[in-house]
């Protein structure tokens, strides 16, 4: 692997699995009902879902909760992944994002978070426990990237992407118009996309 | 609420890639997606894509190792939905295709919703010995499922003529005590699509089909004219 050599942060080490193979072949079996490899792509995984969930729900209850029913349906619907439309780990983030973000507007439509609802913060994403899967240097590296926003652009995210926010909903929060919004979030990505070396 | 012009809709791609739009602007992208010119659709798709890879990697700075406590819940949930969904999966991919009309129509759809308490069949559709065998039969085709663990099988017949009238198909579970009866089935019984179930396999190793008169026979008197190997 002499390109991981040259490039030891590059996009796929980031996104790789240190052993046991890459996550689209483990997802490939999960989806043939391969118990083994469920179990692999959890280890391998479960600590960017728990994360994510964690940082959007901001409740161990829920967020356990939620991460079980994001498991399940990993184990219920891999077979619908096509790696031609994006990585494994694409596919399971877009999914567990999606599942947080549909709890914490049902919880917000039911009137249950309001006292949380907005509180994004991006300081405290980096306050969590290291976690074994994930190498500081990924980390460290992601952590720069994220600083290298400015600092419109990475509150649109935190409120968008953290916060459940929709960017109607970011545009009347930040008293800013919609293409505004859009603009700050394209460019925060494209910004995100660049440093990481996303192809 | 107004359709969004072409460029509106690529706008509009790293929003729909965050999630960060409502289920009614979801729904409209989705629908103005499928008519938009194909360079249109690649390009917000290209967008929506490389968002969401972006996000996947930035997924490393919130990274938070879960209870272990999850871990043996997320594992045995999907234990528990092996043993209803895959083996079924498993069972159905084996087996012919046309076994799902089979089953469709004996248990309306049992492998797609589990039921609380399980039919006979899901059990064995369950059991982690589930075997599947197949056999032309008489122009159409039997596929037996079954489990030893649970000592029992669902016979599925497609597309097999009824026996003449005045005859039975006889089924024979074949051991080494001799051939037992597992069954009739008479013209009326015999539908393009057939099922039948057995609930004592024993040390059968055979299931035989023979044509005997009237209501059938204690042993077999017709030729054994199809079998399956339950080994």
């Amino acid at each position: 692997m002499t390109t991981l050599v040259a490039e030891p942060i590059g996009y796929r080490s980031m996104t790789e699995p240190r052993r046991g193979g890459d996550l689209d072949a483990l997802l490939r079996r999960v989806a043939r009902g391969d118990a083994d490899a469920f179990a692999a792509f959890y280890d391998h995984t479960s600590s960017r879902v728990y994360g994510l969930v964690t940082r959007v729900l901001r409740d161990a209850g829920y967020s356990e909760e939620t991460t079980q029913e994001i498991y399940v349906e990993v184990w219920r619907t891999a077979d619908a992944y096509d790696p031609a439309k994006g990585s494994a780990l694409s596919w399971l983030m877009t999914m567990a994002h999606r599942r947080a973000i549909d709890r914490v507007r049902s919880e917000q439509a039911a009137g249950q978070r309001e006292s949380r609802y907005g509180a994004a913060n991006v300081d405290r994403a980096f306050d969590l426990v290291a976690d074994s899967a994930i190498a500081a240097d990924e980390r460290r590296r992601v952590r720069e990237c994220l600083d290298g926003l400015t600092d419109v652009q990475r509150q649109c995210i935190d409120l968008a992407y953290y916060g459940g926010l929709t960017y109607v909903e970011v545009s009347q929060r930040l008293a800013a118009n919609l293409s505004t919004i859009k603009s700050r979030m394209r460019d925060a990505l494209r910004g995100l996309r660049n440093c990481l070396g996303v192809p | 609420m107004t359709e969004p012009t072409e460029f509106d809709l690529i706008e509009l791609a790293t929003p729909y890639a965050l999630n960060a739009i409502s289920e009614t602007e979801r729904a409209a992208i989705e629908r103005q997606l499928a008519s938009a010119p194909a360079a249109v659709a690649r390009v917000f798709r290209d967008e929506v894509r490389a968002v969401r890879e972006t996000m996947a990697v930035v997924s490393a700075a919130n990274a938070t190792d879960p209870p272990a406590r999850l871990r043996a819940g997320v594992l045995a949930t999907a234990r528990v939905e092996n043993a209803r969904q895959s083996r079924w999966r498993v069972a159905l991919l084996t087996a012919a295709a046309a076994i799902v009309v089979g089953l469709a129509a004996f248990g309306a759809g049992i492998a797609l919703r589990p039921s609380p308490a399980p039919t006979m069949a899901e059990q064995i559709m369950a059991a982690p010995d589930v075997r599947t065998t197949s056999s032309p039969l008489a122009g159409g085709t039997a596929t037996v499922v079954f489990s030893r663990d649970m000592n029992a099988g669902v016979l599925v017949m497609n597309n097999v003529p009824p026996p003449a009238q005045g005859t039975v198909y006889q089924m024979w579970l074949v051991g080494d005590k001799g051939p037992q009866s597992a069954g009739t089935m008479d013209t009326a019984a015999v539908a393009p699509s057939t099922t039948h179930m057995f609930s004592d396999l024993g040390n059968s190793s055979v299931l035989a089909f023979t044509v005997e008169p009237g209501n059938g026979s204690p042993q077999p008197t017709g030729k054994i004219f199809a079998k399956l190997s339950l080994t």
